[in-house]
């Protein structure tokens, strides 16, 4: 579209330029604070380029607390219920668009119904349910009740009506059985939707914090949003050390964000379904 | 419906539309041979293709439903019972009837609560419908950089929660880059942790860094759905600028808005962690939400049963909300 650009267009230009400076300012203060030596950390005027920057501020914040184990665990429990979600999330999708049987509008509602129970709202019975299991502190007890979630399947369901039932059928009918037409003919052609739903995920289950904040007291479970947590509960005032975990905390989201800048808002505007 | 484009960008339009309603669905094609099988009697049936068919849909719908059984519905219904009984953990659950919502209704704290859970929606929904689209109608006009613009603007609503709330907590300090911002343009400073009356709007400035982008980018992908031949046949009616926004962008957007408003209110109402992190629910209760009421009453103080029936109480507002939405897409699907 060309047009001239009349004034009130480079006021956009401007209102746009100066919002994001505004909403960069917060990020780049925790940064620069991070690289600050502590009696440093309000002096006025405001530092922005700590001169020298203390680098040192992150391994001394790191060897606090073991992140490395955090971040492990958070990368162990995100893979799995990532994988577990997508995989029975596209099974039932596929189920609830591809067959016909009885009951299945009635079991669509049902599933559909879950979607208004957050686990804020049913945190006390969930909590009751898991340590019935015994699932308390433990792997299982921070990914599958976290499986357990219908958006996939709504999300899932939706990408597959698009597809032509014929195209199922004649793979039937050519023999591919029912999980090989899934595997081979379906999911291929799907493959959008698989990535937007595992990228969703993967940053649902990496920035929980109410689940495993409930769950977990053992210091070998915990994730890194919860570490992060007691991190700064224990060092409040010890400013650079917490700004410089924090920025640690911040860069798996970002390359995650800069590498699948697409599918990740895509699955940003869909959660709209969800929430 | 509003998320189309977004939804189903590789699913077919026309599917997608039958589909959103979440159950239209033709006459069951089964049902014919089903009728006929009959008559050959139910053993000769059940070895039939189609009850073979049948069966794998419920086999590969089984595992999903059994976990979304266990628990989602399961505590959804003890969620329920519970808020009937008197409950600490150490003995079992004892029947009390409603006195656990009597006792809720005549709780000063409680009654805070939904209070502050109210002004912290509404305050900070009514905003962010304003601003965000404020900030996508900017954005949609062809801008240099845009898309390094775009990936800037996004950032706020990608940085962990914890991680937003250990932010926000060091800019609400005393001596934090919100006063240093205030005192530079000769205003003073403001006790953005302690003063019960300044706590809440801080909050609220929160929400908005971080929930502006992300609602920017629902509004974006609903402007550019909006085909430019309607701007070009009102620019040839005469109507540009305001009135171009005023009868043609907003009518066409409505499905957007609705999308926008509906969810927003239910995230907001779930707001937990950067209040549980920055103050905790204090001073004096002024940021104590409902799930942080439920959090302390629950898993502090170890009163299961009224900590259940306050979720029951959340779970009004936040079922309200998603009935609402469920409605609209199946609004917008018919239309």
């Amino acid at each position: 579209m060309v047009r001239r650009h009349t004034a009130l267009y480079w006021i956009g230009v401007l209102l746009v330029a100066a919002w994001g400076v505004v909403q960069l300012l917060p990020i780049l203060w925790m940064i620069s604070t991070s690289l600050k030596p502590l009696r440093d950390v309000f002096a006025l005027p405001v530092e922005w380029i700590p001169r020298p920057p203390q680098w040192g501020n992150y391994p001394a914040a790191w060897g606090q607390f073991p992140f490395a184990r955090y971040f492990l665990n958070s990368f162990i429990v995100s893979a799995a219920v990532t994988v577990l979600n997508v995989f029975l999330a596209g099974l039932a999708g596929y189920s609830l668009a591809k067959y016909r049987y009885f009951g299945q509008r009635a079991l669509f509602i049902a599933i559909l119904s879950t979607l208004m129970l957050p686990i804020e709202v049913v945190m006390v019975p969930t909590f009751l349910i898991v340590k019935t299991l015994g699932w308390l502190n433990s792997y299982q007890g921070l990914v599958i009740p976290v499986v357990a979630d219908a958006f996939g399947i709504f999300l899932m369901r939706q990408f597959m009506l698009g597809l032509p039932d014929s195209l199922v059928e004649a793979a039937r009918i050519d023999g591919a059985g029912e999980l090989g037409t899934y595997f081979r003919i379906v999911v291929p052609l799907i493959w959008p939707a698989v990535l937007t739903l595992s990228i969703f995920t993967w940053r649902e289950t990496w920035d929980a914090f109410v689940w495993p904040f409930i769950i977990i007291t053992s210091d070998t479970l915990r994730t890194v949003p919860i570490g992060l947590q007691r991190f700064q509960e224990q060092y409040v005032t010890t400013y650079n050390s917490v700004m410089a975990i924090s920025t640690i905390a911040m860069i798996p989201m970002v390359l995650l964000f800069f590498f699948f800048q697409r599918a990740f808002v895509r699955g940003i505007a869909l959660s709209g379904l969800k929430e | 419906m509003p998320s189309e484009s977004l939804a189903l960008e590789a699913a077919r339009p026309a599917a997608g539309r039958r589909s959103a309603g979440g159950t239209g669905q033709s006459p069951a094609p089964g049902e014919a041979p089903v009728r006929a099988a009959r008559r050959h009697g139910r053993r000769a049936w059940l070895r039939s293709a189609e009850a073979r068919h049948q069966a794998w849909g419920y086999l590969f719908l089984a595992p999903m439903f059994v976990l979304l059984v266990v628990f989602k519905f399961i505590p959804m219904v003890q969620a329920f019972y519970l808020s009937l009984t008197n409950y600490d953990l150490l003995s079992a659950p004892r029947f009390i009837g409603l006195r656990n919502y009597l006792t809720l209704l005549g709780d000063p704290l409680f009654r805070q609560s939904v209070g502050v859970t109210a002004y912290y929606v509404f305050g900070t929904c009514v905003l962010l419908w304003l601003l965000a689209l404020a900030m996508a109608l900017v954005f949609n006009a062809p801008l240099p950089a845009k898309n390094a613009l775009r990936t800037i603007y996004f950032l706020p609503a990608i940085v962990p929660v914890v991680v937003y709330a250990v932010i926000w907590q060091f800019m609400f300090h005393p001596y934090g880059l919100l006063n240093v911002g205030l005192q530079s343009i000769g205003l003073r400073p403001v006790q953005w942790l302690t003063d019960s009356r300044a706590v809440m709007p801080g909050f609220i400035l929160a929400g908005l860094w971080r929930f502006v982008p992300y609602f920017m980018i629902i509004y974006l992908a609903g402007l550019q759905n909006i085909p430019h031949e309607y701007y070009e046949a009102a620019a040839i009616d005469g109507a540009a600028g305001v009135q171009a926004f005023r009868f043609v962008t907003l009518p066409l957007l409505r499905p957007t808005i609705m999308l926008v408003i509906v969810v927003s209110l239910i995230l907001m109402s779930k707001v937990f962690t950067n209040v549980l992190i920055i103050t905790g629910g204090g001073p004096d209760g002024a940021t104590r939400v409902l799930s942080l009421f439920i959090y302390q009453t629950g898993f502090q103080f170890f009163k299961m049963g009224l900590a259940s029936a306050a979720s029951i109480f959340l779970l009004l507002g936040t079922m309200t909300f998603t009935l609402l939405q469920l409605r609209l897409f199946r609004e917008d699907a018919r239309g």
